[in-house]
């Protein structure tokens, strides 16, 4: 087992490596975007504006700042000026990749390309804010999820009315179901239990550590109460499906015949084969805790991973998105990994792969 | 057993969430005398070389100081480091000299006095291979030496290449960095700027400049610029990103001896917090709630709701003025279809501007005829009209620049070509996706120009994609915002042909277009300026490259506890340090 | 639930038909139908007006004063002709590659010859060396297959069929949405309805695949499996008559569900700044407009409803196979 879960490991290991080169070898097709947006806006009216011979030195030492003046790659096509055809061409170590390499495997992401701040340091930050929010969120809409599927299951007659109101919420978009929160709970003009923005709101730091996390705790209701409301909904109506297929098959029945109570069917027999596809759906969950929410972290104006990847998308900060990248590509690869595990659990005859 | 532990758990959730909203109300109704200011997004980089958006601006002029600023109530450039405006010296009919003298008082926050050294050390770090420094490299070239006075540490001049008016503003418009802190064995006075400025890109690496790229890499002004000293009114005490930065007064600043004060160099709020909330909508709650002060660059909806809301009125205070950002549309002259002014005159007769400020900006906003706002009275071109919205007028044009309309109605316009080959006008439309205003523009284009037969498709695009797209030519017509103020009249990046390929997206040049631009660039007198801006504002809408829509007001709303705002055309639009609380530095809520 | 169903439908079930039929005609007949404005066409006079408002806006107009109602009747046509297919795309392509790797796991042995086959093909697109070569091995390997179908094939080397589609799932979710839909578009010169249907489809088959797969894993560990192998039934014959029957049952209660996140996803591309054509009319972005406006609830509600309505019949229909 131990061997096995090592193996696993190993390929799981080997494929974020894959994952992550072949993004960084795509991403770099777009660096043009990257100097460009560097560049001045052409939307604002200046003293100086070059001569082409001046623009183009200009962008060359942006380039070089960047540590882009460098060959993508090992190997490259190099197209003479005057061939249709390129040549495959060895350029050494000196590369972009090789360096880039060589830096995550020392545990350096590089520097932004906005900022020139180190990326690790701003990704460990972020995620700082937002692994409680996406965590605590998660959570309770699992926990919510398989309380509410078990009710629902036990009880059939709730099933139109509460199905309708999980697909009337699952059927908002999630800024939708986020705004609305903020203009009924943060809006002076209908309730104002809960703040509109931020973590904290005291300008002073000289607060008492029970009261900074009630103050954390209550900013964060509203943008944790969004989240979960979002997720809530697909996990609910995935597992009553599942719970219901189940309870038609054959081993329920005899259960039931043996006078077992309709909630005991489903506690001790029908929901551990009925979690299979759930646990899936989870498993989904736990990249997403990595990779924030960037509407719920837009709405509230919370710092997290969601807009700080959103913002460097928007401005082609290649660096920060790659550390990214590697991070949700590898929670994702981690919780497929995990999924297995608890699949091998909850039915011991599916064979453990190796 | 079920269902008491279900009810159990819910009274435990229920008592929490009370003790929580119990600990929030005490925690909401804490004192505040910071003022708290909305950003929409965080400045990223504080970099004084690198300032990459306004919000980075801003904050600079908190922490730092330039010779020149623009005082945002009289729309002068004003002296800040500099005692008074230069004194300027033509040199022949190419050159120009302008005197400089700094302020005695003029202290870095180690009691240093700031010197003529300090502004020629800052000049060189512009030149400075290995530093960010792209942007002011190339904006500042027209500096080409600076002299200091052997006699008085505190006199320089500086030789700029061109006597154009904008170049004495431009040239006290950047923040001076302290020698003494990075460079202090004083080893790049060995350097003349000419020297750097001529540094060809292959030259050896040099260890003296080397040595400085790296100190300043280590000083990191752009994520710590506390590290250096400044000689701006503030400090900046925190800065968590995306959340918010929060900046203290100094309690010795060096202009507090400065006698008679003007208004540059007031600096009253004890304490600033700029916040980020990057949604309006969140970002108005706030406002409400009194958990935010001020919000510039409102949205006009959301500002003209509130104006009208009584329990809004009771607290807020509401500022519109006019913007000198424009929008403007522009057609690729580069594509043939559109190279010729007749057809672009008849397609801008498809733009109804009245009718988009009518719907969106709710009649707030400036039609206009060019590029130069109409509040700007000496250089706006008056006895020009703005282009009306005449779709029968377009199909007139479109006749007479050679085109001919199909005999089915959907066939569209085609045009018979001098060297044989007909060619069809249809157009692709480029705006950036996240802008509503430039949406409705768009739609409104396409319905007028559907109306007269030309088929127009939209393409919103993603706002990254969109600059490329337009440095590439990639579209017909693009509709944008130019973003101006009332200094700089150089058109050079946007219509010169110096600049195809880089900003002038449209590709537009003639050599008649690019004289004027050069001698608008060059005019070394207001009046002479003038003379050629209003020509050539009659010459660009002849030509129509650019077709400018209108100026859009900019709204701010604020605390009515709030004085002191002097809300301005100028970006930010308000003065975030004349502020102060009406009724003293207590409790704002 | 464990009430028997017979083939006769209920009441809602009767609804849910005659709801999506309407859905499906108003779709088909929408440009011939009586509006009194047109999508694309703005109302400057009348704008983020209520319904029922000056100007024969019933249903009330948007930011940009486009009419609600036209919007609602053309983002059906969107819904049905490209949402639907994009979401049924993703479910077929999600369950093919997920019911694969879920069955044959990494352990399926491919003839050596088809390992010859693709990597002359490879040679031959990435233009190596003499690029010549690529189709001559790619030949030499399809002649030696064309001669082994009558002999036994010679097992190669194991295909990692699991570790390759889990991995271009994983790839797919892990770039952030915006950098996939900016990279397509630039790729293809902006985002197209045809465009919007394979990103969709390209964003949305891996959910489906995971759930199969983790069926399928369950599935072929059943008994039936054991007995159709002893009883000599091909492997890919077993795995689509017995297996893949089973293994699909989560996509019944997914595939409504996948629909909604499909309709939300359009309408969250716009708010992360990336545009679609405004020719595509869709519920997703009107109510994706309510954000401009928090005071239209006319934008949220009417799109909200239909969503709601098609949802729950579709569930409806779906209920209708269960057992």
């Amino acid at each position: 087992m131990a061997r096995l879960l090592f193996w696993r490991l190993l390929r799981t290991a080997l494929a974020v490596w894959a994952l992550a080169s072949g993004v960084f070898l795509l991403s770099r097709h777009d660096v043009n975007t990257a100097l460009q947006l560097a560049q001045p806006e052409a939307a604002d009216l200046r003293t100086g504006a070059g001569t082409p011979a001046a623009r183009q030195a200009q962008e060359w030492a942006t380039r070089r700042r960047l540590g882009l003046d460098v060959p993508l790659f090992y190997v490259g096509r190099h197209v003479p000026a005057h061939a249709v055809e390129g040549q495959w061409h060895w350029n050494g170590t000196n590369n972009q990749y090789h360096q880039w390499l060589r830096g995550v495997a020392h545990g350096q992401f590089g520097t932004s390309f906005r900022t020139g701040e180190a990326v690790t340091a701003r990704l460990g930050r972020a995620l700082l804010f937002t692994v409680p929010l996406t965590g605590s969120a998660a959570l309770l809409a699992a926990v919510l999820a398989l309380w509410l599927a078990q009710r629902l299951a036990a009880r059939p007659a709730w099933l139109g009315p509460v199905r309708g109101a999980l697909v009337g919420v699952h059927a908002l978009p999630l800024f939708v179901i986020a705004l609305v929160l903020l203009l009924l709970f943060a809006n002076p003009a209908v309730l104002a239990w809960f703040p509109a923005y931020g973590l904290d709101q005291s300008t002073d730091a000289d607060l008492d550590v029970g009261s900074q996390l009630a103050d954390y705790l209550w900013h964060l209701a509203l943008p944790v109460a969004a989240l979960t409301l979002s997720a809530l909904p697909g996990l609910t109506l995935q597992l009553e499906a599942s719970l219901a297929h189940e309870l038609g098959s054959g081993y329920a029945t005899t259960a039931r015949a043996k006078g077992l109570a309709g909630r005991a069917v489903i506690r001790h027999h029908a929901l551990r084969n009925a979690l299979l596809p759930s646990l899936a759906q989870l498993a989904e969950l736990l990249p997403a805790l990595v990779a924030g929410a960037v509407v719920v972290e837009v709405a509230f104006a919370l710092p997290g991973m969601g807009r700080l990847l959103a913002e460097a998308a928007a401005a082609r900060d290649y660096p920060v998105l790659m550390g990214g990248v590697l991070l949700t590509g590898a929670a994702r690869l981690l919780s497929l990994l995990l999924t297995d595990m608890l699949y091998f659990w909850v039915d011991p005859r599916i064979r453990w792969q190796s | 057993m079920y269902r008491v532990r279900q009810n159990s758990s819910a009274g435990v959730l229920l008592c929490l969430a009370l003790a929580l909203l119990l600990q929030g109300c005490k925690a909401n109704r804490r004192e505040a005398a910071a003022i708290k200011i909305r950003w929409a997004h965080d400045p990223e980089n504080l970099d004084p070389l690198q300032l990459a958006n306004q919000t980075a601006v801003d904050a600079n002029y908190l922490l730092n100081c330039s010779l020149l600023q623009a005082d945002l109530v009289t729309h002068q450039f004003a002296p800040v480091l500099a005692e008074a405006l230069p004194t300027v010296q033509f040199l022949g009919d190419s050159l120009m000299r302008l005197h400089y003298s700094l302020r005695p008082e003029a202290t870095w926050d180690n009691g240093r006095p700031v010197l003529a050294t300090d502004v020629a050390f800052t000049l060189k770090l512009m030149f400075c291979p290995g530093l960010p420094n792209e942007t002011p490299s190339s904006e500042y070239r027209f500096i080409r030496e600076i002299l200091l006075d052997p006699n008085n540490p505190r006199r320089f001049s500086l030789v700029c290449t061109g006597q154009a008016v904008e170049y004495v503003q431009a040239s006290g418009d950047f923040f001076v960095l302290p020698e003494a802190s990075l460079d202090p064995g004083g080893e790049m006075r060995r350097f003349s700027l000419a020297d750097l400025q001529h540094r060809p890109a292959t030259a050896l690496p040099n260890a003296v400049l080397q040595a400085l790229a790296q100190r300043y890499a280590a000083a990191a002004p752009g994520q710590t610029p506390e590290r250096l000293p400044g000689c701006g009114p503030y400090r900046l005490v925190k800065w968590e990103k995306d959340r918010y930065l929060r900046f203290r007064r100094k309690p010795h600043w060096w202009a507090d001896r400065v006698r008679p004060r003007p208004v540059l160099l007031e600096a009253r709020p004890a304490r600033l917090q700029y916040v980020i909330i990057p949604d309006a909508a969140t970002a108005s709650l706030a406002l409400q709630r009194g958990d935010l002060d001020v919000f510039p660059q409102m949205p006009t909806r959301e500002f003209t709701r509130l104006r009208t809301s009584p329990a809004a009125r009771a607290t807020l205070n509401f500022y519109a003025t006019a913007s000198y950002d424009v929008t403007t549309v522009g057609f690729n002259t580069r594509h043939a279809v559109l190279a010729d002014a007749l057809t672009r005159q008849a397609l801008s007769r498809c733009l109804d501007a009245a009718g988009v400020l009518k719907a969106n900006e709710l009649r707030q906003g400036q039609r206009t005829v060019g590029l130069i706002s109409p509040s700007d009275r000496l250089n706006y071109n008056d006895s020009l009209t703005p282009v009306p919205f005449d779709p029968a007028g377009a199909v007139r044009l479109l006749r007479r620049a050679g085109w001919q309309r199909a005999a089915r109605p959907e066939a569209g316009w085609r045009r018979q070509l001098p060297q044989g080959g007909t060619q069809e006008l249809r157009l692709v439309v480029r705006y950036r996706a996240d802008e509503q205003l430039f949406a409705t523009i768009a739609l409104q284009f396409q319905a007028a120009a559907a109306s007269i037969g030309v088929p127009v498709a939209l393409l919103p695009t993603e706002s990254g994609a969109f600059s490329m797209a337009l440095r590439n030519g990639d579209f017909d017509v693009y509709v944008r915002s130019l973003r101006g103020n009332p200094f700089i009249f150089n058109f050079t990046s946007l219509l010169h042909s110096q600049s195809v390929g880089a900003g002038n997206a449209t590709g537009f040049s003639t050599p008649e277009s690019d004289r004027l631009i050069e001698a608008i660039a060059a005019a070394n007198t207001q009046q002479r300026r003038a003379v050629l801006l209003r020509r050539f504002q009659a010459l660009m809408q002849q030509q129509a490259p650019i077709v400018p829509l209108f100026f859009l007001s900019s709204h701010i709303a604020a605390s009515k506890q709030l004085t002191g705002l002097h809300p301005s055309s100028i970006k930010p639009g308000f003065t975030a340090t004349a502020m102060d609380w009406a009724a003293g530095p207590t409790t704002p809520q | 639930m464990a009430v028997l169903t017979t083939f006769s439908f209920s009441w809602t079930q009767k609804w849910a038909f005659a709801w999506l039929g309407l859905l499906v005609a108003v779709a088909a007949v929408a440009p011939a139908l009586p509006l009194p404005y047109l999508p694309t066409v703005p109302d400057l006079a009348h704008v983020a007006q209520a319904p029922l408002g000056p100007g024969r806006h019933w249903l009330g107009t948007d930011v940009q004063g486009r009419d609600v109602l036209s919007l609602l009747v053309f983002g059906t046509r969107t819904a049905v002709l490209l949402t639907l297919p994009a979401a049924l795309l993703a479910a077929c392509i999600g369950a093919l590659a997920g019911g694969a790797a879920g069955f044959w796991g990494n352990r399926r042995r491919v003839e050596t010859a088809y390992w010859v086959l693709a990597a002359g093909g490879a040679w031959w697109v990435l233009r190596l060396p003499a690029p010549w070569l690529g189709p001559l091995v790619a030949a030499l390997a399809g002649a030696r297959l064309l001669m082994s179908k009558r002999n036994r094939p010679t097992p190669g080397p194991r295909l990692p069929l699991d570790a390759l589609v889990m991995g271009a799932a994983t790839a797919l979710d892990s770039i952030p949405r915006l950098v996939l839909v900016v990279a397509m578009a630039a790729s293809a010169g902006g985002v197209s309805a045809t465009g919007l249907l394979v990103l969709l489809t390209l964003t949305a088959w891996p959910t489906p695949a995971r759930l199969v797969r983790a069926q399928m894993l369950r599935v072929r560990a059943l008994p039936f499996a054991e007995a159709a192998r002893a009883a000599g039934v091909p492997e890919w014959r077993i795995w689509l008559r017995h297996a893949m029957p089973h293994a699909i049952k989560p996509l019944e209660s997914n595939f409504p569900l996948s629909l909604v996140s499909l309709l939300s996803l359009e309408s969250t591309l716009s708010f992360l700044g990336v545009g679609l054509p405004p020719e595509i009319a869709s519920w997703g972005r009107l109510m994706a407009s309510f954000r401009q406006e928090p005071s239209a609830w006319w934008l949220l509600a009417f799109p909200t409803i239909m969503l709601v309505i098609s949802i729950l019949s579709l569930n409806a229909l779906a209920r209708w196979r269960r057992i």
